[in-house]
């Protein structure tokens, strides 16, 4: 490979880099203006927008409400997923293309048609909108990704693990709770933060499916359609960081397992 | 005998040995004693007896699951579609009807709105590839493998963040008083800022912003898989750059390009806030037509059920398309 060509594709790829920071950044900057009005230039600097996040009882609330439907809905997701990738791997059957399939359904449907076809699923077993709709929505969309962590791992988990297990007196039950399910748990805890981070960021299903109290992002939507202000970025500065340390987490415990550990 | 030896609870496995040396008499664990129970050992035995009864449990949850939760929603849908009232007043009688799907080739102002998001969701899609696939080729060929997990989550981080606060930093970036205008204001090629938002630009750079991700992994593992080899065989034998990267990167790539593409596009006709934050009234997308239906009385839901249908399966017949032309690519490379 040439050196020209080389350069070329560095440029390319920070360029790239560049282009997926920058936006975020400048959100993040805008939230320590001293204006009320969102846009630059920035000529004074203040820490008041994100002491108001702190104490605003909407925003905590919404932020609360958010985490029991992220922590809730990944406990169904976790146990689900892991259970079908149990099924599928090593194991051949008539059907298993079939449920494979079925699986990975929820993630192909686009957003608005999966958040409209729960709206009208709920309403059929009189599921009224709110907490309860919402945790059942995003359980089912994130099944699929769990499933193909899990699947990943548990591939590489040699037979003579499990034998060895039987043979010391284990039942199949015992062996997966003593044996598969610790060697599952860097996916477990790779794929439970990664829907944690899809529930809690998701919009379009909470939207459809919340009652009157909002989730965090259908608050910022709320806040964004009734007027910009700087104290939006704050809060989205605030979600933005905890996302990112939360994904990098679960993305190194996830490229650890792949290496062996 | 040795049977007998097998079957004892309280020991290896189950009796936490392993750990270290115990007082005399090996304690019970949590374990032990739950396998010693008379009960669990019954209901055990007479469920997991066999290799067959032990497939059935398992194989039945997963059933019942996918069946009710992931394809029981879908079909509710299609079922709504076809009814003249969902949810049906009490004391009224629900028909099956066509009128909801026929109502979208009725009314001209559905077919605009469709057909835009299938255009927009197209021309994204490809831009998305042109853009994503450049980086792909650097982090997967030019970075030493021991960085590339380094390069791809510097990349990875800002796509962890939702839909929301992303389409949010994309108003701020191309707003009036936005970023780029203050920029080309001070460089001096404007005296009054170009007015991005509220357009088809500023959708396409938002939806971009959120879909390069889909587009870049899966090319980044294909790209990944590639073998130096190939290419620096073909250099050997002469193939100049375009032509090693037409004759055999391109070609060994197609299938990470088609999951990708297929991926982005999907993907890309279900978004709703980003059209509604980033667009304008000539830039209605048809995720804005569908929830129009949903924000009004229950009586509108059939409609949008059927319109919400006619969408899927749309996207869904065009992907099916482009992938069969795909693999029909590869399979002629091949030969």
């Amino acid at each position: 490979m040439s050196r020209g060509t080389r350069l070329f594709m560095s440029l390319i790829y920070w360029g790239f880099v560049v282009y997926v920071f920058v936006p975020l950044i400048l959100m993040v900057m805008m939230g320590f203006k001293d204006s009320k009005f969102i846009g630059f230039p920035i000529t004074s600097w203040t820490l008041d927008w994100y002491t108001r996040v702190f104490a605003d009882a909407e925003v905590l609330n919404a932020f609360v409400y958010s985490m029991v439907i992220a922590i809730a809905s990944t406990a169904f997701s976790l146990a689900v997923g892991t259970w079908i990738a149990t099924l599928l791997v090593g194991r051949s059957f008539f059907g298993r293309g079939i449920i494979f399939g079925l699986t990975i359904l929820p993630a192909l449907i686009p957003g608005i048609i999966s958040a409209i076809a729960f709206r009208i699923y709920a309403q059929l077993w009189g599921v009224a909108p709110g907490m309860g709709a919402i945790i059942w929505a995003h359980a089912v969309h994130n099944v699929p990704f769990v499933m193909l962590v899990v699947s990943a791992r548990l591939a590489t988990l040699p037979p003579s693990y499990h034998d060895a297990a039987r043979d010391l007196g284990a039942d199949p039950v015992v062996a997966f709770f003593r044996v598969t399910l610790p060697y599952l748990k860097p996916a477990l805890i790779g794929a439970g933060i990664f829907c944690m981070l899809l529930s809690f960021d998701d919009f379009v299903r909470s939207f459809f499916l919340g009652g009157y109290k909002p989730t965090l992002p259908v608050l910022i939507f709320a806040k964004l359609r009734s007027g910009m202000s700087p104290e939006i970025n704050a809060i989205s500065s605030v979600v933005l960081v905890l996302t990112a340390v939360l994904g990098v987490w679960a993305e190194r415990s996830m490229r650890r397992m792949s290496k062996g550990n | 005998m040795p049977g007998k030896a097998e079957t004892r609870p309280g020991s290896g496995i189950l009796s936490d040995e392993q750990d270290g040396p115990r007082t005399a008499g090996s304690r019970r664990t949590f374990w032990g004693a739950l396998v010693a129970a008379p009960l669990y050992q019954q209901v055990v035995g007479t469920l997991l007896g066999s290799p067959r009864r032990q497939f059935a449990i398992l194989v039945t949850l997963p059933v019942i699951w996918l069946l009710t939760q992931h394809l029981g929603p879908m079909l509710q849908m299609l079922y709504v579609s076809l009814v003249d009232s969902y949810p049906t007043a009490p004391g009224h009688e629900r028909h099956f009807t066509l009128d909801n799907y026929a109502r979208f080739f009725r009314e001209a102002i559905f077919v605009m709105p469709f057909l835009r998001t299938l255009v927009f969701a197209a021309v994204l899609t490809f831009v998305t590839l042109i853009i994503t696939y450049p980086v792909a080729y650097f982090l997967a060929r030019h970075v030493r493998r021991d960085n590339q997990l380094v390069f791809l989550l510097l990349l990875l981080i800002p796509f962890w963040v939702g839909e929301i606060v992303r389409t949010f930093a994309i108003m701020i970036l191309l707003g009036n008083n936005g970023a780029v205008n203050l920029a080309l204001k001070w460089l001096g090629f404007i005296d009054r800022p170009v007015p991005f938002m509220y357009t088809g630009f500023s959708i396409s750079v938002g939806i971009i912003y959120l879909t390069a991700l889909y587009m870049l992994l899966p090319l980044y593992s294909a790209l990944e898989k590639l073998p130096k080899s190939y290419t620096e065989a073909a250099a050997d034998l002469g193939a100049g750059a375009w032509t090693r990267f037409r004759k055999v990167t391109l070609p060994l790539t197609l299938e990470g390009i088609a999951s990708g593409c297929t991926l982005v596009f999907l993907i890309s006709t279900g978004y709703y806030a980003t059209p509604v934050l980033l667009g304008g009234p000539s830039t209605t997308v048809f995720a804005e037509t569908i929830a129009g239906f949903f924000h009004v009385a229950g009586d509108q839901w059939p409609t949008g059920a059927a319109f919400a249908c006619l969408m899927f399966v749309t996207a869904l017949a065009l992907t099916a398309v482009f992938n069969r032309f795909m693999t029909q690519l590869q399979h002629r490379g091949r030969k």
